[in-house]
C-alpha cells in the first residue's frame, strides 16, 4: 500500500477509522459499564477459557474502562501510534476468540456489545472489518504519516 | 436379590436428598415453585435428556432452590422442552407423574439416570422405580392422555419462542429480562441476583 504522506486521501481515510473506531469503543464500554459488571463477567466465563472467578471478576471489572480509555485516546488523536498499535493488538485478541469459539462449537454471546448478541458470521464479519481498520490505521500511523511517525507521546498525529 | 434392594434404598436416599425440586404448583404450562410474589421470577428451560441439564439439576439448581426458591426471594417457573431422542416419552411420563403429584421424584430419578435411559431407550424403566404398582398405571394411563400430550407440545413451543437451548434461564425483574444458558458460575450469578433483588 502507497501510505505516501502527500495522499492526503489516506489522511481522510485514518481521520475517519480513528473516530469511527474510537466511537465504537466508547459505544462498546458504555453498554457494558451500563449493566452490571458480573452480566459481563458471566460472558467471559461462556468463553471457557479463563478458569479463574478471581481473573473473570477483574477483566469484566476493567476491561469496559480500558474500552472507554482507548476510545477516547482514539478521537483525541494524540500519539496515533500508541492507541492504533493497541486498538489492533486487542481487536486481534477478540477476533481471534470468537473465531475460536465458533469453530469449537460454542453457542455463546459474544459479550461484545452487552448481553444478548450470539456469535455469528454478522459478528464475526464486523469484528474482522473493525480489526482490518485498526491494522490500517496502525499501519498509517507507523508508515504514512510523517507526523505520526515522528510523534511523541503527547502529540495530536492527524 | 438383597444388592437389587440395596442398589434401591440407595437410590431412594439419594433421590430424597436431591433438593432441585421442592414443593411446587403444576400450571397447565410449567410449574412454579417458592412464593409466586417474590421479587424475582426465574423461567427455567431445560430438557430431560440433555446432559448440560442433568449438571444444572444436580449442581446448580440445589444452590438457586436453597437460597433464592426456598427464601422466598425468587419465585422459579419449570418449563421441560423435549428435543432429544427420548425427551418426548420422558417428558410425558413427568407431566404425567405431576398429575397424580409425583413429578419431583420422576423428574430428579430422570435426570439422575439420564445416561442410562437415554442410551437404551429403557425410560419407562427409570420411571417405574419410584412409583408404586398403583402409581404406575395411573401414570401410564395419563400419559397417553390428550391433556398431557398438548402440554408438552405447549411447553415445547414456549420454549422456541423463548430460547435456543437448553438449560436456559430467563431473570426477570420487571420489564427486564436477563437471558443465562448452561451453567453460570454460581458466586457471580448469585451476586447478580443479589444486585438485583438490592434494587427492588
Amino acid at each position: 500500500m502507497n501510505f505516501s504522506p502527500s495522499n492526503k486521501n489516506w489522511a481522510r481515510v485514518a481521520l475517519a477509522l480513528r473516530i469511527v473506531l474510537g466511537m465504537i469503543f466508547v459505544y462498546a464500554a458504555y453498554l457494558k459499564l451500563h449493566e452490571s459488571w458480573r452480566l459481563f463477567a458471566m460472558s467471559i466465563d461462556s468463553y471457557q477459557i479463563v478458569h479463574s472467578v478471581f481473573l473473570e471478576t477483574w477483566i469484566a471489572k476493567t476491561l469496559p474502562w480500558l474500552e472507554l480509555a482507548l476510545g477516547l485516546w482514539l478521537i483525541a488523536g494524540f500519539w496515533l501510534r500508541g492507541s492504533a498499535t493497541i486498538t489492533a493488538l486487542l481487536l486481534s485478541g477478540f477476533f481471534g476468540l470468537m473465531i475460536w469459539a465458533h469453530f469449537k462449537g460454542l453457542e455463546i454471546d459474544c459479550g461484545c456489545f452487552g448481553p444478548g448478541e450470539k456469535i455469528s458470521w454478522i459478528t464475526m464479519l464486523r469484528d474482522g472489518s473493525l480489526l482490518a481498520g485498526a491494522l490500517a490505521l496502525a499501519a498509517w500511523s507507523y508508515f504514512g504519516n510523517r507526523r505520526a511517525r515522528h510523534s511523541q507521546p503527547g502529540e495530536v498525529a492527524v | 436379590m438383597v444388592n437389587m434392594k440395596l442398589c434401591a434404598l440407595a437410590l431412594a436416599a439419594l433421590l430424597g436428598a436431591l433438593p432441585a425440586f421442592a414443593a411446587s404448583t403444576t400450571t397447565a404450562k410449567g410449574r412454579g415453585y417458592g412464593n409466586p410474589s417474590a421479587p424475582l421470577l426465574i423461567e427455567l428451560y431445560s430438557d430431560l435428556e440433555c446432559p448440560a441439564c442433568k449438571v444444572f439439576h444436580e449442581k446448580f439448581l440445589p444452590q438457586l432452590m436453597r437460597e433464592y426458591v426456598d427464601t422466598g426471594k425468587v419465585y422459579l417457573m419449570d418449563y421441560i422442552m423435549s428435543n432429544h431422542a427420548h425427551s418426548v416419552e420422558a417428558s410425558g411420563y413427568a407431566f404425567a407423574a405431576a398429575r397424580i403429584g409425583k413429578y419431583n421424584e420422576v423428574a430428579n430419578a430422570l435426570f439422575f439416570r439420564q445416561p442410562e435411559w437415554s442410551a437404551n431407550g429403557k425410560v419407562w424403566d427409570v420411571v417405574a422405580a419410584v412409583l408404586s404398582p398403583a402409581e404406575q398405571a395411573k401414570v401410564k394411563a395419563l400419559a397417553k392422555d390428550p391433556g398431557v400430550i398438548a402440554q408438552i407440545k405447549a411447553e415445547n413451543d414456549l420454549g422456541r419462542t423463548k430460547i435456543e437451548r437448553t438449560p436456559t434461564m430467563l431473570v426477570l425483574r420487571g420489564m427486564k429480562q436477563y437471558h443465562f444458558e448452561g451453567s453460570p458460575p454460581w458466586d457471580i450469578f448469585s451476586g447478580f441476583l443479589n444486585e438485583l433483588l438490592a434494587k427492588q
